[in-house]
């Protein structure tokens, strides 16, 4: 039994570093734009698709492919924000969120008028998984993981150590301020869009090499990821990493406890529960 | 395509025209005769859907090419149900009211075919199912609804007897939560304890991007067969996490999940040997090979040769019965489908027999196509295929 | 054609009692409610299980949906109380598929993914027109109540104090009102709106299954009620008629379309449909009626 909860805590681990990469990027966009912006799987969709083109159809190495899914997202991403989003804030956040549950109607279905329904998966062998005594993990498992961690370093350095990504952080503590301070808000909320798609586009990649794309990959996911975000608090970068592991590990975990079918369920009562004791989430800011 | 869509709004404005000029007892009898596909065009039944909606239009164009049905053209009218039962629903009204079809053919989710059988049957269409779940014939639908697709029971023993015939001894069925998860779970445990096996059982969440822990608890087990009821899209995360975890006992799965595309979207080492059932005609069937030249596919899958077996049928009852209503189809599709009468394996050449005078029995490309009265299928044949190589190969039919 | 129609504007009033839910909750308590279709489905469910297994009457069937619908606004509000406002809706988003799954996974319970098939009706089916047009004067006599209920409710002390806690909490509590007392009755109040439309559709459509709720139908009202204008009951209404005339356009719009599979005309069916609600929001971002005492705040 100790060895099945292990196993399942490791599976959870992993699944956790594939939700915190969509997660990062729903809480950047949230903790700029302040709306939850429900487009981010359809985002993790397009950006899955387009790296299926440059891996398979141009024939680019998967790093390669990832790296063309950050951009292309970003650009569908940032194209949203401008194009349609941005004017529905005079309605309020609401309208917004509304606004982007439109768009990813709309992206999924733009996403399905060229590829169709069937399963599409990259071009990359399967391998067994590695057996460590009572714990086995896959290769891909791996790759992905250090992906996912290398992604979080990286955006944690650039909103430390870049003038930009600080800037960003000075919006989203307070975007008044910062205009005072002489940023300029709407360029970095266009950036910081850009980078939250464009991590969504990756989530959506690595999920995709782990199994295979459909027009419906983001939408499963979105849930886990809005769960992850919110559990770590609306807003907060290490938040959503954290929640993202959280959520990865309850789902996993209810897969043994209760029944496999229950794990979005259980993963709300989680959140109903954190949110009880810490309004704000496990690492969210008192802001409101 | 264009061409449909210009005969379309043509047929359209004629029969509004006509509709004008002609007293009452003429309308019904000019213009196309037309049929309506509800299948799932999005959605999580979005993987089947294309494919029917797709094999029916073709179907009807050489329907149409051979001179129609009673001297008229076929017209097929495809709607989505988003695999959701509401809109199913309005779908399948707009295709009643609006487009006046006679038959609605290829409702796939359980749950859509349940909640448009009353409407279809208060209305007077026909309407044709692949839904596997015991209760649809079971609805009061007063002769209106035929089904292909075999019972979950029958499904369920099967794939009992083929796991034991493969040596198996304990036999896990895994399978996300369908209207059909128990039934067929209870017939599978049924045969295989009759012969001293046992069984288990593990619902998973279908949504889900990897089953690894589920694959943990199932092989904690020690299955030596698993049967998979999934669908496509999940079956694909359960093959390939049955992989990684070094599963190397026997897989089986149905047909409509383990199929083309399924094998395409695996590596070839990862998706071999998987045994795979399908409800089948006999061996040798033109209907089958007409489906697949249709679609330009090696085997295509079932739903696509169910929807193909329902329009023949249902063309062919219309010339029986010389007339285009619901009703008429209702009355006679089972004089085209069993009975005796000449053995035809395609509407093309049913009405040519037809219209000399001839008796048909029309065997389909999913099997005889002989239906009880309320509306299951007498008889089902299965064809039990492997995938060898990346490739799904025949290894019999019985 | 004209079954169509009949057809069409039942859905319409069963879509208008949720958007007319929708409102009363977000509109003007400020209570974002993305689990709405898990309350239409705890109240089909209620009334479909008491009427179809129990054969209770189909008025006490109803009678419980509209509590059960009720309860579970107050079971969801009372865990909910102590949290920000922006996560009540990410809690109200599990409840509903909470619902969903126990639905299709408590089989006893339920009937499962089945669903419960044979649901009475109100009026005799084999009546023909005398089907859609005597339930269609039922729904939209229902409407017609709960918007009544509504105006009344708004007018009187209880909505205004309910407004001045939407525009500020604070104020509002200086004042004397007790707010989670004020949001609490409007969100029950809403649920039971809710359950009392999963009711009437169930005893229409003979069917109650879990994927008839499923989150699409939530999206669906908040573009209605923000398409009609969120904080006025008759824009609500009037929002939920055109969205369902919008919706069924887009299937013939998808049909004229040339060269394109039935799948792309699917796919293009439901661009259209985002597309237009977008277009929608921009323009006329307070609704078709606005509010009209004072305009809506941006929140």
């Amino acid at each position: 039994m100790f060895d099945a909860v292990l196993q399942a805590l490791v599976n959870g681990v992993i699944v956790g570093a594939l939700l915190a990469i969509p997660a990062l990027g729903f809480s950047a966009i949230f903790a700029v734009l302040r709306f939850p912006n429900f487009a981010i799987g359809a985002l993790a969709t397009a950006g899955a698709y387009i790296a299926w083109i440059a891996n398979v159809t141009l024939g680019l190495p998967i790093v390669a492919a990832i790296i063309v899914a950050f951009l292309s997202a970003a650009i569908f991403g940032a194209t949203l924000e401008y194009g349609a989003l941005e004017r529905l804030g005079r309605g309020g956040a609401l309208m917004k969120a509304i606004g982007s549950l439109a768009m990813a109607m709309v992206i999924e279905n733009i996403v399905r008028f060229f590829f169709g329904n069937d399963l599409r998966a990259f071009d990359l062998p399967l391998a067994r998984d590695l057996v460590f005594g009572p714990i086995r993990i896959g290769p891909q498992q791996i790759t992905n993981f250090i992906f996912a961690l290398a992604i979080m370093v990286a955006i944690w350095a650039f909103l430390s150590f870049s003038s930009l990504g600080r800037s960003m952080r000075a919006v989203a503590d307070n975007a008044d301020l910062a205009r005072l301070k002489g940023i300029n808000p709407r360029l970095i909320a266009l950036v910081t869009v850009a980078v939250g798609s464009g991590l969504c586009g990756v989530g959506g990649t690595l999920i995709g090499l782990d199994t295979s794309i459909d027009p419906l990959l983001g939408g499963r996911v979105l849930l886990s990821v809005f769960a992850a975000a919110v559990l770590g608090g609306l807003g907060s970068i290490p938040g959503a990493v954290a929640g993202a592991f959280v959520i990865g590990m309850v789902e996993e975990i209810t897969v043994l406890a209760l029944a496999p079918a229950y794990r979005l369920a259980v993963g709300f009562i989680v959140i109903l529960v954190v949110l009880v004791i810490r309004p704000s989430g496990l690492l969210g800011s008192k802001a409101g | 395509m264009t061409d449909i869509t210009r005969r379309h709004i043509l047929g359209a404005g004629v029969a509004f025209a006509g509709t004008m000029a002609m007293p009452a007892i003429l309308r019904a009898q000019t213009g196309p005769i037309k049929l309506g596909t509800l299948t799932p065009l999005t959605g999580s039944g979005g993987s089947y859907g294309p494919s029917m909606a797709n094999t029916v239009k073709k179907a009807a164009d050489e329907i149409n090419k051979a001179g129609g049905i009673l001297g008229r053209q076929l017209l097929i009218i495809s709607e989505d149900d988003q695999t959701s039962p509401e809109a199913g629903l309005r779908a399948a009204r707009k295709l009643i009211d609006i487009d006046k079809v006679s038959a609605i053919i290829g409702t796939w989710a359980s749950a859509v075919t349940t909640a448009v059988v009353p409407v279809c049957s208060q209305s007077g269409v026909f309407l044709s199912t692949v839904s596997g779940a015991e209760p649809i014939t079971l609805l009061p639908h007063q002769g209106f609804l035929i089904r292909t697709q075999p019972t979950t029971t029958l499904q369920g023993t099967k794939f009992g007897e083929f796991a034991l015939s493969a040596n198996a001894k304990t036999v896990a069925f895994v399978s996300p939560q369908t209207p059909f998860t128990e039934s067929q779970f209870a017939a599978l445990t049924k045969t295989v304890t009759a012969a001293g096996g046992k069984t288990t059982s593990l619902i998973y969440d279908d949504k889900k991007t990897t089953l690894r822990t589920e694959v943990d608890q199932v092989l904690r087990g020690k299955p030596d067969a698993i049967v998979m009821g999934g669908y496509t899209n999940d079956t694909a995360v359960l093959v390939r996490d049955l992989y990684r975890a070094n599963y190397r006992g026997s897989l089986f799965g149905f047909g409509y999940s383990v199929n083309k595309q399924l094998v395409d979207a695996l590596p070839a080492d990862v998706s071999e040997g998987i045994y795979t059932l399908s409800p089948s005609p006999a061996e040798g069937s033109n209907a089958y090979k007409n489906v697949s030249r249709l679609l330009g596919v090696d085997s295509p899958d079932t739903y696509s040769c169910q929807v193909y077996d329902h329009l023949n049928l249902i063309a062919m009852a219309m010339a029986v019965g010389k007339g285009d209503t619901g009703t008429i189809i209702k009355n006679n599709v089972r004089k085209v489908s069993q009975g005796g009468g000449e053995r035809v394996e395609t509407a093309v050449d049913g009405l040519k027999l037809i219209a000399d005078g001839k008796k048909v029995d029309y065997d389909g490309a999913s099997g005889p196509c002989d239906f009880t009265d309320i509306g299951d299928i007498t008889d089902a044949k299965f064809r039990y295929e492997q995938v060898k190589g990346g490739k799904i190969t025949l290894l019999k039919i019985a | 054609m004209l079954t169509y129609i009949l057809f069409m504007l039942v859905v319409g009033s069963i879509y208008a009692l949720l958007a007319q839910s929708l409102m009363l909750s977000w509109g003007l308590a400020g209570l974002v409610n993305l689990g709405l279709a898990g309350f239409f489905a705890v109240g089909a469910y209620a009334s479909a299980m008491l009427t179809t297994w129990e054969q209770a009457p189909i008025l006490v069937g109803v009678s419980v949906a509209v509590l059960a619908g009720g309860l579970a606004g107050l079971l969801v509000c009372f865990s909910t109380l102590r949290l920000r406002d922006d996560y009540l809706a990410i809690v109200t988003l599990g409840f509903a598929e909470i619902v969903r799954i126990v639905a299709s996974n408590e089989v006893w319970l339920t009937g499962g993914t089945d669903g419960i098939s044979g649901v009475p009706v109100m009026i005799a089916r084999d009546t023909g027109v005398w089907f859609h047009l005597g339930t269609l004067l039922i729904t939209v006599a229902a409407v017609i109540l709960v918007y009544v209920l509504q105006r009344r409710l708004l007018a009187s002390p209880w909505g205004r104090a309910l407004r001045a806690v939407r525009e500020d909490q604070t104020v509002a509590s200086v004042a004397g009102k007790s707010i989670v007392r004020f949001k609490a009755q409007a969100f029950s109040l809403a649920a039971a709106i809710a359950g009392l439309a999963g009711a009437l559709y169930g005893h229409y459509t003979s069917y109650v299954a879990p994927d008839q709720f499923q989150p699409l139908i939530t999206i669906y009202i908040f573009l209605a009620v923000t398409a009609g204008g969120n904080a006025r009951p008759a824009g609500a209404v009037l929002g939920a008629y055109l969205l369902v005339a919008f919706l069924e356009a887009t299937r013939f719009l998808a049909e004229i379309a040339p060269g394109v599979t039935a799948l792309q005309a699917a796919a293009l069916r439901e661009i259209a449909v985002g597309i237009g609600l977008v277009i929608v929001l921009t323009l006329r971002p307070d609704g078709l009626l606005p509010e009209r005492s004072q305009k809506a705040p941006a929140s």
